[in-house]
């Protein structure tokens, strides 16, 4: 059974790691079809956030509920969720497009190699992605990351940096995808540092300090 | 999917970048010519000494290269923190565990082609006879060792420490196991037949669905978020 949900719902999330701190009460709300920019200086709380979204770590408390559904259904809610994690979680000795296809599977995606060559041709991969991703730029290997989150067309997607490393045109690129995220009713969470990538992409956009939000801009 | 094709897909993928650069094929099968070749050499052997020394050279041998294998299949999944990825997937947290012990199996099962053989030749022990239960003994003995040390990698996946812990930790745990396979194949080598070790059979079964059963339960909790 393939779980949906029309929003995320965040009520006093918090994480700490051992005495540290990383979140402090976090309460936020992300509906379908809105981009979300995140913004704080480092250790502010940012990725953590990020990965409590994407299921890679418990809260200490509060919790996050994807419409309906909650932790107990994390295996199937991962389904529906895509992370582009700032390490790039990709295997150095396989290809771009072997990364891909070993993503697609575990994904459950029953034309995985169709799916991974529409990606490379929407993202421009297919120049180098026969390569190992060792032999990538900064750049190529970010483009295989995003495509790797979009493989199985997630509800949520999570970036952590994602225009790091990106050219130009790779950046309008990304924009570009982003939007369309948004007009098919994805939810988009974008942690970045970069202003002027936030003001293009966001509906709205949060800061956070010291493992809370402090100020809401539109 | 299903736990067995979410395990599959991770060995191949550990076997695919094994058969592109071979790196944990050469090293470890480098490490057990080596450790043979010391053992048949360091010792003055004959035919009566021979099959004592032979069944400690044999597993230490395997001992040794298993947990530099096993060692390396884990580091892969840190580079790049690839091990995310595989947690990003909707599969169940123990098909990593049992596709990592499967994998390091595979690759174990091909140095031990290499080092049985070499390992019989440099000890001169008659195989006519014995190879079946031989085969046997290393098979289990490696299947219960391979689990108990994949399950400690992957306690280690997120501990700085995670080759001292594996080190402690692993060898007193298999201890049994390594212990029932090496007084068998010492058996075997002076000339026990099938029947005479099957009690070691037994046992090593034994740890091996035990250790295996374990595995498959606990890693779905040791995989788990932070």
């Amino acid at each position: 059974m393939e779980l949906d949900f029309e929003d995320v719902l965040v009520t006093g999330l918090a994480k700490s790691y051992g005495p540290t701190l990383a979140l402090a009460g976090v309460d936020l709300h992300f509906a379908a079809g809105t981009v979300t920019a995140i913004q704080g200086a480092n250790g502010s709380g940012k990725s953590t956030l990020l990965w409590l979204l994407a299921l890679l770590a418990h809260p200490t408390r509060g919790e996050i509920r994807y419409g309906g559904y909650g932790p107990a259904h994390a295996d199937q809610l991962r389904g529906r969720i895509g992370f582009v994690a700032h390490q790039l979680q990709l295997y150095p000795g396989l290809s771009g497009h072997e990364n891909l296809v070993l993503a697609a599977k575990l994904q459950g995606i029953s034309h995985a190699a169709e799916r991974a060559t529409d990606l490379g041709d929407a993202l421009a991969l297919r120049d180098y992605w026969d390569r190992p991703v060792r032999t990538y730029s900064r750049g190529q290997a970010q483009r295989v990351s995003i495509a790797r989150a979009l493989l199985h067309r997630p509800r949520l997607l999570l970036m952590d940096e994602p225009a790091t490393g990106l050219d130009t045109r790779s950046t309008r690129s990304l924009i570009a995808l982003i939007e369309q995220e948004r007009r098919t009713g994805g939810i988009v969470i974008i942690v970045t540092h970069e202003e002027e990538f936030a003001e293009k992409v966001a509906d709205r956009i949060l800061h956070m300090e010291r493992g809370r939000l402090v100020e809401r801009g539109a | 999917m299903s736990l067995l094709r979410a395990a599959w897909l991770v060995a191949r993928k550990d076997l695919q970048l094994e058969l592109r650069t071979k790196e944990i094929l050469t090293s470890t099968g480098l490490f057990a010519i080596l450790v043979v070749t010391l053992g048949s050499l360091a010792f003055y052997t004959d035919p009566v000494s021979s099959p004592r020394v032979a069944p400690g050279v044999l597993w230490i041998s395997i001992l040794f290269c298993g947990i530099l294998l096993i060692g390396r299949s884990w580091s892969l999944e840190r580079e790049n923190d690839a091990i995310f990825g595989l947690l990003l997937a909707p599969i169940p947290r123990a098909a990593i565990y049992v596709g990592k012990t499967l994998s390091a199996l595979i690759l174990l099962f091909a140095i031990e082609l290499l080092l049985v053989p070499l390992c019989l030749v440099f000890f001169q022990i008659e195989p006519s006879g014995i190879m079946l239960p031989l085969i046997a003994l290393v098979f289990l003995g490696s299947v219960g060792f391979v689990a108990t040390a994949a399950l400690f990698s992957a306690v280690g996946i997120r501990t700085r420490a995670r080759d001292l812990m594996l080190s402690v930790l692993v060898f007193p745990l298999v201890a049994p196991a390594l212990l029932a396979a090496a007084v068998a194949t010492r058996e075997l080598f002076a000339g026990a037949t099938l029947d005479e070790v099957l009690g070691w059979v037994r046992i090593l079964t034994a740890f091996d669905l035990l250790f295996i059963g374990f595995g498959v339960w606990v890693s779905r909790y040791l995989l788990a978020e932070t």
